[in-house]
């Protein structure tokens, strides 16, 4: 089964950023906070507004779920997210898509320009 | 810094309030140092701009007023540029009968503005409205589910 996953995209950049930072590991608020802004070498830093803003819309869509049970050793007032096979699946679209425009990019971008 | 930040999230929409706001002020303490509590507490003023606009439910009952302003607007340039006889010259007999050949379906634009006349108008406007937001409440939800089936649709 094919899934078309092209109403989801583009992504918007908060969006892309929170659903990369959980394609590795099950992460809290924070932790996807730091994650982003290490992933983005600082470049883009996400506010907590931002963030459960983004989240609440991505839980309704239904690329992000509430992970079941935080790890032990972990505060059990914080809440933990995942990624549903939904939203790996418009996650590695998005990538495609991007990496379409990459391409294309580059190709232009190498091309001599033209005299006019 | 933390009372205000505190408060704007005291004003974000219930729902949004109890599932994150405890977590939302919690980041807000380990935060502040290293992004600055003033970039964090513009974000708040935006999460609760979007959350009342976009997320609440909020814009439908603003672009039913603007629709219902937009109506009524036209409706008086329309009773300026057709009617405009007819206010300067009013019916004799106003009141009880012209109610009633109104309500009978006449022309609203030969009739002198009586009590009777704003209460149908009132009504009317109200009904307008309601039947605007219910509206658009269904096109909204069968438009998200539209959108969601579409996704998981076997190519």
């Amino acid at each position: 089964m094919i899934e078309d996953y092209t109403p989801f995209l583009p992504l918007s950049p908060a969006a892309l950023h929170i659903l990369l930072s959980l394609a590795g590991e099950d992460r809290h608020g924070y932790g996807i906070m730091q994650e982003v802004a290490r992933q983005s070498e600082g470049q883009y830093k996400l506010g907590p507004g931002t963030l459960y803003d983004n989240l609440q819309k991505l839980m309704a869509q239904g690329l992000v779920e509430a992970s079941p049970k935080p790890p032990a050793h972990d505060d059990p007032r914080r809440r933990y997210f995942r990624l549903t096979p939904f939203g790996r699946g418009v996650l590695s679209a998005e990538v495609a898509r991007l990496e379409g425009v990459v391409r294309e990019a580059k190709v232009h971008l190498r091309a001599p320009r033209r005299a006019t | 810094m933390r009372t205000l930040y505190r408060c704007l999230l005291w004003l974000h929409p219930p729902v949004f309030r109890r599932e994150y706001a405890g977590e939302m002020l919690w980041i807000f303490d380990q935060a502040a140092a290293s992004q600055g509590a003033g970039a964090l507490l513009f974000d708040g003023l935006g999460s609760l701009a979007r959350q009342w606009l976009l997320r609440s439910g909020w814009w439908r009952i603003a672009l039913a007023l603007g629709l219902a302003v937009l109506q009524v607007a036209l409706g008086g340039f329309a009773t300026l540029i057709f009617g405009h006889r007819h206010i300067v010259e009013p019916a004799q007999n106003p009141s009880v009968v012209n109610i009633a050949e109104f309500a009978r379906g006449g022309s609203i634009a030969h009739q002198p503005l009586t009590i009777g006349i704003v209460m149908y108008l009132a009504v009317f406007v109200t009904g307008g409205l309601t039947i605007m937001v219910i509206g658009l409440s269904f096109w909204m939800k069968s438009f998200v589910a539209r959108r969601r089936h579409a996704a998981l649709r076997v190519r």
